[in-house]
């Protein structure tokens, strides 16, 4: 049968069969040279499996080489599942009574999603030594169990500095979301607060990895790649245990001594319920302690903690320990922002040097209808006195007409309105970041109209007057209102005074090292000079050493050897609505070729002179070695 | 004519002298390419199984032997005595596909398509795909006419609906869409019209839907099935075969990655690769040439059988050789296209490639009815 229609109709089906090998060689023309690189990128993927060798985090040192934070060997009970195999079940039972933690936890640890099946995951850890021993001994009974040793974070000094230090955590999402955490993946350990979080990048190291080829069932195979983990460096810091020591204890003396003051506004004891301590070298803004109670311990952070316990130990019953009242802390400055104000007014020409000003009891701006009265802190009338007796006597009553004075520039407003005081209270690094190098720094207010509308159109409750008077300045004058700063911005401050109007960026950074020493990375100071006059600067700083002369903390200061050592310094009492008295005190010193300036903060410690000023002695006497007094019952003073 | 000449003349048309050379060697040489990637396919799970590697190599081997001898038995009778037991071996087969739907019948992996004889498997769709192209074109080459009425179309259409249907219960859409393929072809050759034909797709969409409705599918031959019409939108995975497959292939490139240094082979990321996909280990480790050559074999294979219909003596052995050719054509389109992503995932092996004896002996018995034909064609 070879006739013409049969060979029309096997042509029509040689072409069917045409097409399909037309379809299949188009398609492979696309998959493999077209696409070729792609799945061959894709291919490598699937065979190739990276494991990473976590890098030994660097250590973290005080100014002299002692260490702060170090790391210490865990024992770490892992599984692997695919050596387990079948007998998995039974083994997390026995693991169970051996470990005391329900096997039920453990079979969730188990399949802990970050792991491949052939790596051991750690389902307990810091175990004991006998759980390691027993493990080894019933091996048989344990199959692909493994007691690992793994570094966990270690605190020589206890708590010592623990806010400085900070502590590490898990990564967050937004973490893994921020380009600045490439390279990071879940359950990785980073630094939360503090030195661990800011110096994350020196201290991490770079992990090394080892290349596994593995098949589709993820079982690997063998291993052909290793890059070894690169350790990481060493942060030392410009803080100084000594120094630290002292302030935490002079703080935590000053507490409880606090707690034993009649405070006759409130008719209690002084509640006391925190502070905070800051010791700065102010010529360089390096930190020599930074304390802030009540404060914590930063090894309870090793382990995993249930939110219940979070809460007990770092809730508001215990008034927050986790907060660093001296960075994150925002207070009224109360007098101790005067030498602010007054380097402010005399730029501005309000006062002048060599003038005598009346000190009365009281004062009321003028032309005002409702006669409001501004007291001073004291009923005595001291007549007419210098500027730098109203720095060291905290005269208010010289300082209101002050701040009177920048009312009448400002108003009526111009554009640009004339905030004359604001301006220079911001030079002095006031209302904004100091920028020192540690996370959640809060920035402070300096109050201006525009701040005052605004923030009443957001919070009319809270808020109540959205307009801009001429109280704003007076209060403003003396530090209070709605002025706030933290320990730390006014520690910053005092520094520009101290060294003669050269503002550095406090910080606690010195260097990054290798572990032999090396020095791989140094801080750069960043100081500048700020708009005042040497003279004029000159003239508070030498009006300030007459304050524990003389002044509102001489009684804190008997017996002290002001020849030794010289002490320039301001008392501060700040008024927090509803609350007792915020005592402050912040002191310059210079002696044996070193100065400091210490500023203490004691939240609903009374006066300047009562609480914060005997705390800040004791720092000096510690930090220049002289004998340390008890402390004496300060007297009422501002 | 003399005597002589006579003689020349017989000697001349004695079959054995019309072997055909480039099938047989088109066929060898799929054989020995099936040996050498089986081998690549399965060595290194062997090993890690510390089994010998060469395993499946020798089994195949083995198969291949069987089935040269199968070629030379399937060649050795005259083709026309088929015609005469076509119904008999049609009705045999549907019998054997009743028959392993009960309780002697073997399910593997959720599908109930074997029997165990002394320890071989025994597919009855296999033999199935063999009795259809017998009984279709036993069938047809009796019809008087040359061109082919709408009875008669409907006729060849029941006899291969009923083992169609058959063997799509096991479930195996794979063979059923081989056996309709076969249908489509043995009717073009036999002169079909395109209307009809245009008629018997619209009733097969109405029944496939119907089929779906009706929940005859298994969850997951549709869910395969989805997943080849939408890869994007699957929530089962289902295409995991898919795209390791196209992973395969693709990162084969132009010249392969070399022999026995496909990590998707090797690693075991490819599934049932000595089988189903075995196209992959050739697209991975020979690159498109190697893939290309492969399909030139098939190519040449084909054409020897469409020109082994266009050269037999009558119409049977035409239509014999034409289901032949549309058996090995579908068999190696949808399996190819399997791998490449263009045609859904139903579990057909490559012809004379793929691991396993089942399939492998059937083609064989396929190409001896060609050979048959060939040799016969002028006594």
């Amino acid at each position: 049968m070879t006739e013409g229609r049969t060979g029309l109709r096997l042509k029509v089906f040689a072409a069917l069969v045409a097409f399909m090998f037309a379809a299949l060689t188009t398609r492979l023309w696309f998959l493999q040279v077209l696409a070729a690189d792609q799945f061959r990128d894709e291919a490598r993927r699937n065979a190739v499996r990276l494991l990473d060798i976590p890098a030994q985090r660097g250590r973290i040192l005080d100014d002299n080489g002692n260490l702060l934070v170090k790391n210490r060997l865990s024992l770490v009970v892992t599984v692997n599942k695919q050596e387990a195999g079948s007998h998995l079940e039974d083994e997390l039972y026995r693991l169970s009574n051996l470990l005391g933690v329900p096997a039920e936890e453990l079979a969730a640890r188990v399949e802990d999603p970050r792991y491949y099946v052939f790596q051991p995951v750690p389902v307990e850890a810091d175990v004991g030594k006998r759980i390691d021993f027993y493990i080894s001994e019933h091996q048989r009974q344990f199959p692909g169990v493994t007691v690992i040793q793994e570094p966990v974070r270690v605190y020589p000094e206890g708590s010592l500095a623990a806010h400085v230090l900070g502590y590490l955590g898990q990564i967050s999402s937004e973490q893994l979301d921020d380009p600045a955490f490439a390279g990071y993946r879940p359950g990785d350990e980073v630094g939360v607060t503090g030195v661990e979080a800011t110096y994350e990048r020196f201290l991490r190291g770079t992990e090394g990895v080892v290349k596994y080829r593995v098949n589709s069932a993820g079982q690997n195979l063998d291993q052909f790649g290793e890059q070894q983990p690169v350790r990481g460096q060493d942060v030392v810091l410009t803080i100084d245990i000594k120094a630290q020591r002292i302030a935490e204890e002079s703080l935590n003396l000053g507490l409880q001594y606090a707690h034993g003051i009649y405070d006759s506004d409130t008719g209690r004891d002084l509640q006391a319920s925190g502070g905070a301590v800051v010791v700065m070298d102010p010529v360089t803004g390096g930190i020599k302690a930074l304390a802030s109670a009540p404060s914590f311990d930063p090894s309870l952070f090793v382990r995993s903690m249930s939110s219940d316990e979070y809460e007990r130990r770092f809730g508001a019953a215990k008034s927050y320990p986790l907060l660093d009242r001296a960075i994150q802390g925002l207070y009224p400055p109360g007098s101790t922002y005067k030498p602010f104000v007054l380097l402010s007014a005399l730029r501005r020409g309000i006062v002048s040097t060599t003038d005598y000003y009346p000190c009365p009891p009281a004062w009321a701006v003028p032309e005002d209808p409702l006669h409001e009265v501004f007291h001073n802190w004291t009923t005595a009338n001291l007549g007419s006195i210098t500027l730098a007796q109203s720095l060291y006597d905290s005269c208010d009553t010289v300082f209101y007409p002050i701040g009177y004075e920048y009312w009448r520039r400002y108003y009526p407003p111009t554009e640009p309105p004339v905030e004359q005081i604001q301006r220079d209270l911001q030079a002095f690094g006031f209302g904004r970041h100091t920028d020192v190098d540690l996370p959640f720094e809060q920035q402070g207010r300096v109050p201006d109209a525009e701040w005052k509308s605004t923030i009443h159109k957001q919070y009319p409750k809270s808020f109540p007057d959205g307009q801009w008077f001429p109280g704003d300045f007076v209060n403003m004058s003396i530090g209070q209102g709605d002025t706030l700063v933290t320990p730390l911005q006014l520690a910053a401050a005092y520094s520009a005074i101290q060294n003669g109007g050269r503002a550095c960026p406090p910080h606690v950074f010195d260097r990054a090292q290798e572990a032999d020493g090396q020095v791989l990375r140094s801080w750069h100071a960043r100081c500048h000079r700020i708009p005042f006059l040497q003279a004029q600067i000159e003239y508070v700083r030498q009006a300030l050493t007459q304050v524990p002369l003389q002044g509102t903390a001489v009684s804190a200061f008997i017996g002290f050897p002001f020849s030794e050592v010289e002490v320039a310094g301001k008392t501060g009492t700040a008024q927090v609505f509803g609350q007792q008295d915020y005592s402050w005190f912040a002191a310059m010193t210079q002696a044996q070729g070193r100065q400091y300036v210490v500023v203490a903060l004691v939240e609903q410690g009374g006066h300047g002179s009562s609480t914060a000023a005997p705390i800040v002695r004791r720092i000096i006497e510690g930090l220049y070695g002289l004998t340390n007094t008890q402390f004496t019952a300060g007297g009422e003073t501002d | 004519m003399d005597v002589v000449a006579t003689k020349l003349y017989r000697w001349e048309r004695r079959p054995l002298r019309h072997l055909d050379p480039v099938l047989l060697i088109s066929v060898l040489a799929l054989g020995i390419v099936g040996l050498v990637t089986i081998y690549s396919a399965t060595h290194a799970s062997l090993v890690a199984q510390e089994i010998d590697p060469g395993f499946f190599l020798k089994k195949q081997l083995a198969f291949v032997t069987l089935g040269i001898v199968v070629i030379l038995v399937a060649a050795s009778f005259d083709y026309r005595f088929i015609k005469v037991y076509a119904g008999i071996i049609y009705v045999a087969s549907l019998a054997l596909l009743v028959l392993v739907r009960t309780p002697l019948g073997t399910t593997i992996r959720g599908s109930q398509r074997w029997f165990q004889l002394f320890g071989f498997q025994l597919a009855p769709s296999e033999l199935a795909k063999l009795a259809l192209v017998a009984m279709l074109a036993a069938f047809l080459s009796q019809l008087r006419s040359s061109d082919l009425s709408l009875p008669d179309l409907y006729r060849a259409t029941a006899i291969a609906a009923v083992p169609g249907f058959l063997v799509f219960l096991q479930p195996d859409l794979g063979t059923s869409i081989v056996l309709m393929a076969i249908l489509v072809g043995i009717l073009v050759v036999a002169g079909a019209r395109a209307r009809h034909l245009g008629v018997l797709a619209l009733t097969a969409i109405v029944l496939i839907f119907g089929a779906l409705q009706l929940g005859l599918v298994k969850d997951y031959q549709i869910a395969r099935l989805t997943a080849f019409f939408d890869p994007q939108n699957d929530p089962q995975r289902s295409d995991y075969n898919r795209t390791q497959a196209e992973i395969a292939i693709g990162s084969g490139g132009l010249l392969g990655r070399g022999y026995l240094k496909g990590t998707q082979t090797n690693l075991d990321f490819v599934p049932e690769q000595h089988t189903d996909f075995i196209f992959t280990v050739i697209g991975e480790e020979f690159g498109f040439t190697g893939a290309i050559f492969v399909l030139m074999l098939f190519a040449l294979l084909i054409w020897r059988a469409i020109r082994i219909a266009l050269l037999a003596k009558d119409p049977f052995g035409t239509y014999l050789a034409a289901g032949v050719a549309s058996l090995l054509a579908i068999q190696m389109f949808v399996n190819v296209g399997m791998t490449l992503g263009i045609m859904p995932i139903t579990g057909i092996p490559l012809p004379f490639v793929s691991y396993g004896g089942s399939s492998f002996l059937t083609n064989c018995a396929a190409v001896g009815l060609l050979l048959n034909i060939h040799m016969r064609r002028l006594t």
